[in-house]
């Protein structure tokens, strides 16, 4: 209970900080830093909005204030004005996040659907042939750059087996799941590829640890079949370095699609935010950061539960702290 | 004490176990190492075996070669192992899965090692019963209570919902044997099971291990570098070196009359009670064997204090004593007349003898 009060502190600390510290810097890095309003609006605007924008959101009050209604409004999910899309940021926020989201989590998903089995049977099968090819493969796609992999699988399942569509615009699995899985299949493998081959190196390598403990000949030396001591004894005492690299690549969603995003003319968070700086679009930058740091500090505090739900050792070692 | 499964009533005829020149060789990039080279022996029903030898002479690899526990990749076995009358030398890990804890068990050395640090002691002790007896979960967890009790850890019922990391060094190797004495097996292999334990606990664990042997007229086998642990505790000892059986006798016999300067040499490295406090102990020089390329003769010879030309070049075989169950592979055995001719020469020379006061 502790341990749990502990982290969310921690995770309230980081998230205030991060995100002060954000505003502060677009405001000091703005090209007429005296006037947020004038470079937030751009061009030739009317005293008169320069003047209502500048009341509305505080600008002319300190960084202190600026922040607490900022903060304010992200409670209500106000998430300000953008004055670029001419929108305000949470009504055009919505889509953008959920094709990030489905991008990340799809490929997280079927990179863990192809890596843990992949990496269970090289592991039992090590330095045979599937083994060293696998080995090979793996080590071959994580050396592959995205922006080599996306141009290449573009042209294979698009222009030349021509399985997909050329990327229409977004559709949700709501509307029309058929079209949704289309959409996403080819942005998807790209990301999917060189995360399953880390995936599958790092528990391969934790997996051939385990399976030379004194337990896993212990468990064979019962009777437990090959497929129990895999899955049963052996997986779940190797997945720590698995858990945490998840967590992170949770956590680094939207910075990890960018090429794939902008490559395939998918507007996600990623490249959202990558014009919302250069166009000192503001509260954009803000939310946008927002969201990012909320992310990774909840799923860093999912990666310490999920070590205590897999661990008992380490569940009882915070239960007496 | 009720014993939870009481061992099926099987042909008691013949012995449960017999090996005929067993040899266990893994290819390796430096060669071939003969770990067991050899090696033939009976074990009756009931009885017990201590297998005793130091680091490397074989006898670990001996008894998972017995058990078929080894990785099947570069490892070549020879020989027979005929187990209840039936060839088990040429199977499979497919087939011997049905043999591992039902009708042959081990209990590994280090118990801090040996059981899975993330799954519950009661899940541990009843998968094998779920698997070979087909149980279900309630009925297995409630042996599993049982023999916690059979192993005397006190609260069972709430042992069983604790994990190993919560459990003393002792108390995880009684876990141990109850997973192992779970389905009654009628063969149990124990590979130096007190190692690792405080000197305090290895009595209590190794007559637990004896009690249950007699109640469930199990046979065993005892792998130990000590022999003061096979002492009290075993039928027969055969004792290893550089992975062949050098002699071989029951205990009591071995102990009152040994012939190989091996075992002499590994009795006199044990301290005796009646020593003087800092007697100097005596210990065995230079290494065991290169069993990739073995010594000619007899494979104790560049180490044996009592070595002759004939030592070196041939090999001895193993030969009865008036007793026909006590067997050794030696030239000049202990007691011969040649062996107190280079004892006497020795004791001219004290320099060379390992003791020094």
């Amino acid at each position: 209970m502790r341990y749990a009060l502990q982290r969310f502190t921690q995770f309230l600390i980081v998230f205030f900080l991060v995100t002060f510290g954000v505003m502060v810097f677009m405001r000091i890095g703005l090209n007429k830093p005296g006037d947020p309003a004038r470079t937030m609006l751009g061009g030739t605007v009317s005293q008169d909005l320069i003047d209502t924008t500048t009341r509305r959101f505080h600008l002319d009050s300190n960084y202190l204030v600026q922040y607490w209604y900022w903060l304010k409004g992200m409670l209500t999910l106000d998430f300000g004005y953008s004055n670029p899309n001419n929108l305000n940021v949470t009504t055009y926020l919505k889509p953008r996040v959920l094709t990030t989201v489905f991008l990340g989590l799809y490929s997280i998903f079927f990179a863990l659907l192809v890596a843990v089995p992949v990496a269970v049977y090289q592991a039992y099968k090590r330095d045979r042939p599937f083994d060293k090819l696998s080995s090979f493969a793996t080590f071959f796609f994580i050396s592959v750059p995205a922006v080599v992999l996306a141009p290449l699988l573009k042209y294979i399942f698009i222009d030349w087996l021509a399985w997909f569509p050329r990327l229409s615009s977004k559709v949700y699995p709501w509307d029309n799941p058929m079209l949704h899985i289309k959409n996403f299949f080819v942005p998807v493998l790209v990301l999917t590829i060189p995360l399953a081959a880390t995936w599958i190196r790092l528990l391969r390598a934790d997996m051939v640890q385990t399976l030379q403990s004194d337990f896993i000949t212990l468990a064979s030396a019962k009777g437990v079949p090959p497929s129990r001591v895999l899955w049963g004894h052996a997986l779940r005492n190797s997945v720590f370095s698995l858990v945490t690299s998840v967590g992170f690549q949770l956590g680094g969603l939207v910075g990890g699609a960018l090429i794939v995003e902008a490559y395939f003319n998918m507007k996600g968070m990623g490249s959202l935010l990558v014009v919302a700086i250069l166009s000192s679009d503001l509260f954009t930058v803000q939310s946008v950061s927002a969201i990012l740091v909320a992310c990774v500090v909840l799923v860093n505090l999912g990666v310490d539960l999920s070590y205590a739900l897999i661990d008992p050792r380490i569940r009882h070692a915070r239960a007496l702290s | 004490m009720t014993n939870v499964i009481q061992a099926a009533n099987r042909d008691v005829n013949g012995p449960l176990l017999e090996l005929t020149d067993v040899k266990t060789h893994f290819r390796t990039r430096r060669g071939l190492v003969r770990a067991v080279d050899g090696v033939s022996l009976t074990l009756e029903r009931g009885k017990a075996l201590g297998i005793v030898g130091e680091s490397g002479s074989g006898k670990t690899i001996l008894s998972r070669s017995i058990m078929g526990l080894l990785p099947t990749k570069g490892t070549e076995r020879h020989g027979s192992i005929r187990f209840e009358q039936q060839e088990i030398g040429n199977l499979g890990r497919k087939q011997m899965r049905h043999i591992w804890g039902k009708e042959m068990a081990m209990i590994f050395q280090d118990p801090m090692t040996s059981l899975n640090p993330l799954m519950k002691i009661g899940k541990q002790i009843a998968e094998p019963l779920r698997i070979h007896l087909g149980m279900d979960k309630a009925t297995a967890w409630a042996t599993a209570e049982r023999l916690l009790q059979d192993v005397r850890i006190p609260e069972g019922a709430r042992r069983l919902h604790q994990y190993p990391h919560e459990l003393s060094g002792g108390m995880r190797q009684r876990v141990m044997i109850a997973i192992a004495m779970a389905c009654g097996p009628t063969m149990l292999f124990a590979d130096e099971p007190t190692t690792a334990l405080d000197v305090t606990v290895q009595a209590q664990i190794l007559d637990l291990l004896n009690d249950q042997r007699k109640d469930r007229n199990m046979s065993l086998i005892l792998v130990t570098h000590d022999l003061g642990v096979v002492a009290g505790h075993t039928d027969e000892i055969a004792v290893m070196y550089g992975g062949k059986l050098v002699e071989k006798a029951p205990t009591r016999a071995l102990f009152a009359d040994m012939k190989m300067p091996y075992t002499e040499a590994l009795m006199q490295s044990i301290p005796k009670i009646d020593d003087p406090s800092h007697t100097r102990l005596m210990a065995i020089g230079g290494r065991p064997p290169d069993l990739v390329n073995p010594p000619q003769g007899c494979r104790f010879a560049p180490r044996c204090l009592y070595t002759r030309d004939k030592c070196l070049t041939e090999e001895p075989p193993l030969v009865a004593t008036d007793n026909p169950e006590h067997t050794y592979a030696c030239w000049y055995p202990v007691g011969s007349p040649e062996y107190h001719e280079s004892k006497a020469r020795l004791s001219e020379t004290p320099v060379t003898i390992g003791r020094l006061d």
